[in-house]
């Protein structure tokens, strides 16, 4: 099982005329958790349903250790994608209970841990006899997490799972979170806003940009590949001359400017000049990819 | 920064993001050796309980403790865990004060070349001090 991974080729999504994923180009591996962030609209939840098999894709190939994800139960079986709940549902309010709803998921999840999902239900101290439309947004999120936790599906999708809870349910998830990972190895890929707090559980994080891959790379090499260095403009220019560059800033005599450093290339070597490197997090540096005016 | 007292209050301080996470996770496991919070021949933390307690990748913690398994501070018990070395301390301070030129020196006297302080100065803020 160790072997297992998840690959996307040339995986193309269009509704309509609208294309909405361009030939992505994706592997996911065993044993790691993925943080993948990328603006509204980008991209995020269309990937994640294609790539559980819930979606078809328009055109390219989804594989789970070398199975076709489409239409396959026995690879559907190995990846759990537990979508957003909804207060409402095809006849007006979702009337299901949280404990029905569970139920459901047991049922249909051919791994899912009924004994884990009522330690987590104690856990975030959910009511599950509450209604889904009578549930906050904060309770909704949980709901989501649960599911996917308790499936203990090879891969799993959590698609902003912390977007309704505060802070210390936030902190509470990425540690059951943590647990879970160190005692299953289980891959998990995690779409969030809320990145900076996020950024140290991600061993890897994908980026996405209006429909394409800008890239996946390890989080601490990411981060230290990157530094914000400022200084008088014609210093900076020089300086960022042959270099590739993700954002520029300018006020007055002064320039600032985020950029990659080279490969194997430790530090920015500013000898001879008089300008400010700076390290950047992960927050900084996906506005400085993906944060041009539209 | 070290509140002190209590037997368990080891590894307590904060992630900053000024510097690599897993740069921190061994900077804060050396001073937690420099204070005898870990003595030596102790067990250090285990990658899954630093992950757990920082909120942070298991993977990035394992960064973090095999930079000190590399230069001989921590050891490995097999199928126990990871534990301080005989001599660290003393090899930490050693190390410690070869970097100080480096970490705080050189940058001293950077910054004071750009606000044009003099050598005499810098000496006489220094013995002040």
């Amino acid at each position: 099982m160790n072997e297992s991974k998840l690959v996307c080729t040339n995986l193309v999504k269009a509704y309509g005329s609208k294309e909405v994923l361009h030939s992505i180009n994706l592997e996911l591996e065993r044993g790691k958790i993925y943080g993948f962030i990328g603006r509204n609209g980008a991209g995020k939840t269309t990937l994640l349903s294609v790539a559980s098999g819930q979606n078809p894709a328009t055109s390219g190939n989804i594989t789970v250790d070398g199975m076709p994800v489409w239409e396959n139960q026995d690879a559907r079986d190995l990846i759990c994608f537990s979508r957003e709940l909804s207060p409402m549902n095809g006849n007006g309010a979702n009337t299901t209970k949280v404990k029905d709803y569970l139920k459901a998921a047991a049922t249909y999840m051919p791994n899912f841990d009924k004994a884990y999902a009522d330690e987590l239900v104690n856990a975030f101290g959910l009511d599950t006899k509450k209604r889904i439309s009578k549930l906050s947004k904060g309770m909704m999120s949980m709901v989501t997490i649960i599911v996917a936790l308790a499936s203990k599906a090879e891969f799993t999708f959590l698609d902003e799972p912390v977007a309704g809870l505060d802070i210390v349910a936030r902190e509470k998830f990425y540690k059951i979170l943590l647990d879970e990972f160190a005692a299953t190895g289980r891959t998990f890929v995690i779409s969030t806003h809320i990145i900076e707090e996020a950024a140290d559980v991600f061993e890897e994080v994908i980026i996405i940009d209006q429909g394409n891959i800008l890239l996946t790379k390890n989080t601490n090499d990411l981060i230290e590949s990157v530094v914000h260095i400022s200084g008088k403009e014609e210093e900076i220019d020089s300086l960022i001359a042959d270099r590739t560059v993700y954002n520029t800033e300018k006020i007055g005599r002064s320039k600032g400017a985020t950029i990659a450093l080279k490969d194997g290339e430790e530090e920015l070597d500013t000898k001879g000049y008089d300008v400010s490197v700076q390290p950047m997090n992960l927050q900084q540096i996906f506005v400085a990819m993906c944060g041009r005016e539209a | 920064m070290n509140t002190g007292g209590k037997e368990d209050d080891e590894m307590n301080e904060i992630l900053t993001q000024e510097k690599s996470i897993y740069l921190q996770i061994s900077e804060m496991i050396e001073n937690d050796i420099l204070r005898d919070i870990i003595l030596e021949e102790e067990r250090v933390p285990s990658t899954n309980e630093l992950a757990k307690l920082y909120t942070i990748n298991p993977a990035t913690a394992a960064k973090g403790v095999n930079i000190l398994v590399e230069n001989g501070t921590l050891y490995k018990k097999r199928g126990i865990g990871m534990f301080v070395s005989g001599g660290a301390k003393e090899a930490i301070k050693k190390r410690r004060k070869e970097e100080f030129y480096d970490n705080y020196v050189r940058t001293l006297i950077e910054e004071a070349k750009g606000l044009g302080i003099s050598k005499e100065e810098l000496l006489t803020m220094i013995k002040e001090a």
